[in-house]
């Protein structure tokens, strides 16, 4: 698993926003959710975004992750312009190198936790054996050895966030993203979440990019962007970001 | 590859009941209706089934065995002839009136001329060898059990059938007939019976070949000849084949059981899509994830196909087995019921037919696993 970070590519970052406009037209009201807003996000850090409710941080994610259009303006992946992909493309682009963890864990209740994480490997053209050894890997990486056969009704919320999270690893991905990972859930396992987001990034150089206003999760990060109204407020960097401070999830 | 399709299948099976239970009783309802109307209408071929010839010959054009017309009786030399041929007899189909000893009134009945010799092809199957004898004697006739009430007579009693006096000399089973009242006789009662002075031949001729299997060949070589006037010639299966299908169509049958085919199709359907559908869009947002993890949306559809596949399998196979047990009950309760090979094809075809529609339908709910709806 701890493959050197694989687009180190130090001069050029992982996400580039320019000039991206999006708004959202429902009958006669029309919302400008982002305007304009330029961004890039670095590779192999954890990236924050936080800010009020209704501020456009999911829509920015689902922009970047290329899950959603844009009206105008142009994002870049790993140098790949999603714009140009088709919705094919971006399946595939999203197969290769992105991981997502949603605030829901939209785990399949008949399968086990080790299920959950194999299932998605299956589609990457693994072999059984390859898919199966990055499971395990993958969840004891989250502290879930022993809780790989327990289906989701049998884990607390913590530990299904932690699938959640394997299931996303297990792809090794270069890209990781994540809306409201710890909302929820309770503080503990919130700590445990970010704890857990943060040392992805340091030890496998993944890009993870994370939405969330739990003010908590702030000096976890490697650099905190605050949104407002559509656009970044903010960006600055905590002076010491805490490295592992809370020990190894168990 | 992790099973998701059968996993979920048999971890949530009470959501998928519905679909299950619709399915079977798609399938048990199509199954029993066609064993039904195939038992029924199966009678209109007993005449060619319940005899051991592999060739008839009769008048051009017959669409069943009832409805022949005579042929010229020199035909039969014709046919013999045939290096395949090694024995031919004639069988004379009379409609007759008949009139009981009690007070039944006119009753129609359909009396079979046959050669009474031992080896005679003609109800080989279903008459006992005694009761072929006993045809031998003048006037006498053999009808059905199940007959006897309805033509007001016993063993031994007299009657008359086109104001001609017969006897009653045995009774026999298996002989039952759609619209009418079978009357066994020989050939001689058969021709003193026979009050249309247009009948000069034999209804039909019928043939027993060296290798029953090359029927379908002699028949077509057969047919070529038309020295001694019209006459066409079929395989016994052919023939049977069409008698069935004359009076199914002809009685508007074959429309009843497709139109309910047709219902139960559409019924089943519209319950099992829905419980697919919702057993979908309880998972829409477990898909969309599956999605935004880039497993691609044929995948998934492949997915709920599968589901639907898996539902039709077990419907069928409850249905196959209620099926049994319900025409193993019909059976000892004479009541007529058969089954063969094409009808079971035609009820899984429904039942898988089924399932698949309602699988696509469940598909294109598929839609609204959209991953970015997973991000707000
Ligand atoms: N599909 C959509 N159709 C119409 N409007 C939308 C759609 N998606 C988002 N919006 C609007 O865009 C705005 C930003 O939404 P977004 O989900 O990005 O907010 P957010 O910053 O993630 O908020 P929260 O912190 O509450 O999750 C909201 O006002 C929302 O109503
Ligand atoms: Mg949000």
């Amino acid at each position: 698993m701890h493959r050197p970070a694989s687009i180190a590519v130090t001069d050029q970052p992982a996400l580039r926003a320019i000039g991206v406009s999006k708004a959202f037209v429902s009958g006669h009201l029309r919302t400008q959710v982002l305007d304009d807003l330029t961004l890039d996000i670095e590779a192999g850090e954890l990236t924050l975004i936080s800010g009020p409710s209704g501020c456009g941080k999911s829509t920015l994610l689902s922009i970047l992750s290329g899950l959603q259009k844009i009206d105008s303006g142009s994002v870049q992946a790993l140098g790949s312009e999603l714009g140009q992909l088709d919705l094919r493309a971006l399946e595939r682009f999203r197969l290769e190198h992105t991981g997502f963890v949603f605030q829901g864990f939209n785990l399949f209740p008949a399968l086990s936790a080790f299920e959950q994480v194999e299932l998605p490997l299956n589609h990457m053209g693994l072999t059984r054996d390859e898919a199966r050894r990055r499971a395990r890997l993958s969840l004891e990486e989250v502290g879930l050895a022993h809780r790989m056969r327990l289906r989701p009704a049998e884990l607390s919320g913590g530990e299904k966030q932690r699938v959640a999270i394997a299931r996303a690893l297990a792809k090794e991905p270069q890209l990781l993203f994540a809306d409201e990972p710890t909302s929820a859930l309770d503080a503990a396992n919130g700590q445990m979440i970010i704890d857990l987001l943060h040392r992805i990034a340091v030890t496998h150089g993944t890009t993870v990019l994370c939405v969330s206003h739990d003010p908590r999760l702030v000096m976890h990060a490697d650099r905190v962007l605050a949104m407002e109204d559509g656009h970044i407020l903010s960006d600055r960097r905590p002076a010491a970001p805490a490295i592992d401070s809370h020990g190894t999830p168990s | 590859m992790v099973a998701l399709a059968r996993k979920t299948l048999v971890y949530e099976w009470r959501r998928f009941l519905p679909a299950i239970l619709a399915v079977g009783f798609a399938g048990l309802l199509q199954l029993l209706q066609l064993a039904l109307v195939l038992g029924i209408f199966g009678s209109t071929s007993m005449y060619i089934t319940g005899s051991s010839a592999d060739v008839w010959v009769g008048y051009p054009g017959t669409q069943s065995v009832g409805s022949g017309r005579s042929i010229d009786a020199d035909v039969e030399s014709r046919i013999l002839m045939d290096p395949a041929v090694t024995r031919v007899e004639p069988y004379i189909w009379v409609d007759g009136d008949w009139r009981g000893p009690r007070e039944t009134g006119g009753v129609s009945v359909f009396v079979s001329g046959i050669d009474t010799a031992t080896d005679g092809m003609m109800f080989s199957r279903v008459l006992s060898p005694a009761l072929r004898a006993r045809l031998d004697e003048p006037d006498a006739i053999v009808v059905d059990r199940s007959a006897l009430d309805q033509l007001g007579v016993g063993i031994g009693q007299t009657a008359t059938i086109n104001g001609h006096q017969v006897h009653v000399v045995g009774i026999g089973s298996g002989l039952r007939a759609l619209g009418g009242v079978n009357v066994l006789c020989s050939l001689d009662t058969a021709r003193r019976l026979d009050s249309d002075a247009e009948d000069v031949g034999p209804t039909y001729l019928v043939a027993k070949l060296r290798h029953p299997n090359e029927a379908r060949a002699v028949a077509r070589r057969l047919r070529g000849d038309q020295a001694f006037g019209p006459y066409t010639a079929w395989s016994a299966r052919d023939f049977a084949r069409l008698s069935v299908l004359y009076w199914l169509f002809d009685t508007g049958a074959g429309a009843g059981v497709l139109f309910l085919a047709g219902i139960v199709f559409l019924v089943g359907a519209v319950i099992t899509s829905q419980t697919l559908i919702a057993a979908v869009n309880g998972s829409v947002r477990e898909y969309a994830t599956l999605n935004a993890l880039g497993v691609g949306v044929a995948a998934l559809r492949r997915v709920v196909l599968e589901q639907a596949f898996w539902v039709g399998t077990l419907g069928l196979l409850g249905a196959s087995v209620l099926g049994i047990v319900l025409m193993l009950l019909a059976r000892s309760q004479d009541v007529p019921v058969i089954l063969n090979v094409p009808a079971a094809l035609a009820c899984i075809i429904l039942v898988m037919g089924l399932a698949a529609v309602s699988g696509l339908a469940a598909m294109r709910s598929l839609r609204r696993a959209d991953p970015a709806t997973l991000l707000r």
